[in-house]
């Protein structure tokens, strides 16, 4: 490993304006505001549609959204499933949330009984009109117990021998108990809150990933501290209050 | 004379709850159930009809314009507290102006309605003219996804029975006109208030409207009635058809500026030719803020200047409209705002410090703030504590304190330093 000296990371964030509707940029803010306590430079680049996807990455980000951004973006996304898969089988890491996660999962089952084909880099698929399940959300997973809020009505069903994020001690999650789906380094989750700034040690494991394909070593420092004393506080109100009822009239 | 026992059981069931210190939506329901055709016949008796006032935001302070202004052309008008927009709230707000006979006396009602009840409350209510300020991101948790939020309001628009006033410059409601006139109706006309194009390029984050991923934008340029070209710390000025006219703001802020083209612009087409600038321009003078926004209350020796906020675009917009950064702050915050994900949106940049933040969410506030490297003086999650440490700060130089709130933590606050007296539907 190399020293801990500085250096730049890239983030391809995609489709921002289309896919982050439950705050997911601040997974993105999140990743940088860890990367650069770490004394890295950080790089976002934000791809919309009809750009060109850069040739390489550190971190590739996608977000949740509705069903007419999912439209809106699925054109160019197919453009570039190739380049994205090019990047996935190069083992960059994926941080993936709700839609965007589902998009390049296998495919979505929309309610109207219509299939999107996905990309294919995360393996399950997902079928959209199950019960809704809206409130915090606390699973068990590789990664500790990763805390968030959920707010979907979309059942994910994982392919045979696909490794879920984790076990749901709380909420609803997959919808059978699981939470999330794993592929490698890359996670695709459907907690929102935004779930990486909750989850210093999701965020440190996609960071890691990302930096150990460089072979450059990371470690969260005093630097972090203030930024992990806060998430943990905000976890610990979370796990305190996550039977809340929250009105869905 | 057949309303004369269920007005009378809501009324004491009114007081009861009251009593009590519970919100106001029981008497409501106890009337409805008892006399379902009360509500009905009590707004057919309004001479100018019913407007119903729906947007993301806004909904409250623009309500309460509309009604100065009219109040100010001499009508008597029935409105119902602010906040109170569900169905039993209104019943409610209804059955404490009656007789006991079923009579109301006034000339028009302008009610603020909760958009996922618009459509059905429509049905006994027969608003003549809607008035429809934005869509914006709000309360996914509830809604699901905003177009949901859009096509609530837009199907309620259809069925007004006279005047549509809608935003020229929101991604939804602009399509109006086209929506309507596709269907070949006669009734009811369109409207459009908006904000000088200028202004909203010049707005640090826009209008911040919802991005409409279904529909493209509109090419044809579309005239506003009434439109915002100017605010400041003073006041704003509005076009209103040729006129301009330069009006004090009960609460500062360009979301505020355009609540005021839209209630202009409603008032222009609820009362015709009675319609007078001048009279409408008296009543924005006299105007107090709308409840917790923008309110000014007193705080021992101090004042507390109360901003509130629901959602990304009220807080965002509020906070850009702050003359700078102020000089002491708190922010409230609990688990009335179930989903903050959207914190990650906002731009802080108003703020360099808050002295306290408090409430359930207070951590996770703190968390955002600190990815920004915005310094928090306090974290106490206890609002009653939170605001004695507010109070133990030495007087700001500008005399006033600054709480940032979310609904609930406002109407706890109001209570605590002793503006307690307010109904709410909840």
């Amino acid at each position: 490993m190399s020293s801990s000296s500085a250096h730049s990371v890239s983030i391809l964030e995609l489709y921002p304006e289309h896919l982050e509707a439950s705050g997911e940029r601040g997974n993105v803010t999140a990743l940088r505001a860890r990367l650069e306590r770490a004394g890295h430079r950080v790089d976002v680049v934000q791809h919309t549609i009809g750009r060109r996807l850069p040739k390489d990455s550190d971190i590739v980000v996608i977000g949740n959204g509705p069903v007419s951004a999912v439209r809106s973006v699925y054109a160019d996304l197919m453009e570039n499933a190739a380049a994205l898969r090019s990047l996935a089988d190069d083992g960059v890491p994926f941080f993936a949330v709700g839609a965007g996660a589902e998009l390049l999962g296998g495919g979505i089952t929309l309610t109207d009984g219509t299939a999107l084909t996905g990309v294919g880099i995360f393996p399950f698929s997902a079928r959209r009109g199950v019960p809704r399940q809206v409130g915090y959300i606390v699973v068990e997973s590789a990664h500790g117990t990763v805390v968030g809020f959920e707010d979907n009505a979309s059942e994910w069903n994982l392919d045979s021998g696909a490794v879920p994020l984790g076990v749901v001690t709380s909420g609803g999650g997959n919808g059978n108990g699981r939470e999330g789906v794993i592929a490698g380094s890359s996670i695709a989750t459907q907690t929102k809150g935004p779930v990486l700034p909750l989850n210093p040690s999701l965020s440190d494991a996609v960071i890691r990933a990302a930096l150990e394909r460089r072979d450059v070593a990371y470690a969260p420092s005093t630097a972090h501290a203030e930024l992990d004393r806060l998430a943990a506080k905000s976890r610990e109100v979370i796990v305190a209050n996550v039977k809340s009822v929250f009105t869905t009239i | 004379m057949r309303y004369i026992a269920p007005v009378i059981v809501g009324r004491a069931v009114r007081a009861v709850t009251r009593a009590r210190g519970g919100g106001s939506a029981l008497p409501g329901y106890i009337v409805n159930k008892m006399a379902p055709g009360f509500i009905k016949n009590v707004v057919a008796q309004f001479e100018y009809g019913i407007v119903f006032v729906l947007g993301s935001n806004g909904k409250s302070t623009t309500t309460h314009m509309l009604t100065e202004v009219l109040r100010g052309h001499g009508l008597t008008v029935f409105t119902n507290p602010s906040g109170a927009n569900l169905p039993q709230g209104i019943s409610s707000a209804l059955l404490s102006e009656v007789g006991v006979t079923g009579k109301l006396k006034a000339d028009i009602g302008i009610l603020e309605v909760d958009e996922a009840f618009a459509l059905e409350l429509s049905k006994t209510l027969l608003p003549s003219t809607i008035l429809m300020l934005n869509v914006q991101v709000d309360q996914l948790y509830r809604f699901f996804e905003t177009e949901v939020v859009a096509d609530m309001m837009l199907d309620t628009a259809a069925v007004a029975t006279q005047h549509v006033i809608s935003n020229r410059d929101d991604a939804y409601l602009s399509k109006i006109g086209e929506i309507l006139s596709k269907k070949g109706a006669v009734v009811p006309d369109v409207t459009y208030f908006g904000a000088a194009p200028k202004l909203v390029a010049d707005s640090a984050h826009g209008l911040f409207n919802a991005a409409n991923h279904r529909e493209e934008a509109s090419t044809a340029p579309i005239d506003a009635l009434a439109e915002l070209e100017s605010w400041d710390s003073t006041g704003a000025r509005i076009r209103v058809g040729g006129a301009l006219a330069d009006i004090a703001l009960p609460a500062k802020g360009l979301h505020y500026g355009i609540d005021a083209a839209a209630a202009l612009a409603t008032a222009a087409q609820v009362l015709g030719t009675e319609f007078d600038l001048a009279k409408a321009s008296a009543a924005f003078s006299s105007m107090t803020p709308a409840y917790g926004r923008g309110e000014l209350l007193d705080f021992g020796n101090e004042k507390v200047e109360f901003v509130m906020f629901k959602n990304a675009a009220s807080l965002q917009l509020n906070l850009d409209a702050l003359p700078a950064a102020p000089e002491q702050v708190m922010v409230a915050i609990d688990e009335g705002t179930p989903d903050v994900s959207w914190l990650y949106d906002i731009d802080f940049a108003q703020l360099d410090h808050v002295d306290v933040l408090t409430g359930a969410k207070a951590w996770q506030f703190a968390l955002r703030l600190e990815h920004e490297g915005i310094p928090v003086g306090t974290i106490e999650p206890d609002l009653k504590k939170a605001i004695e440490l507010m109070r133990a700060l030495p007087a700001p130089a500008t005399g006033h304190k600054t709480w940032v709130v979310n609904y609930e933590q406002m109407m706890l606050a109001r209570k605590i330093i002793g503006y307690g007296d307010m109904e709410v539907s909840f």
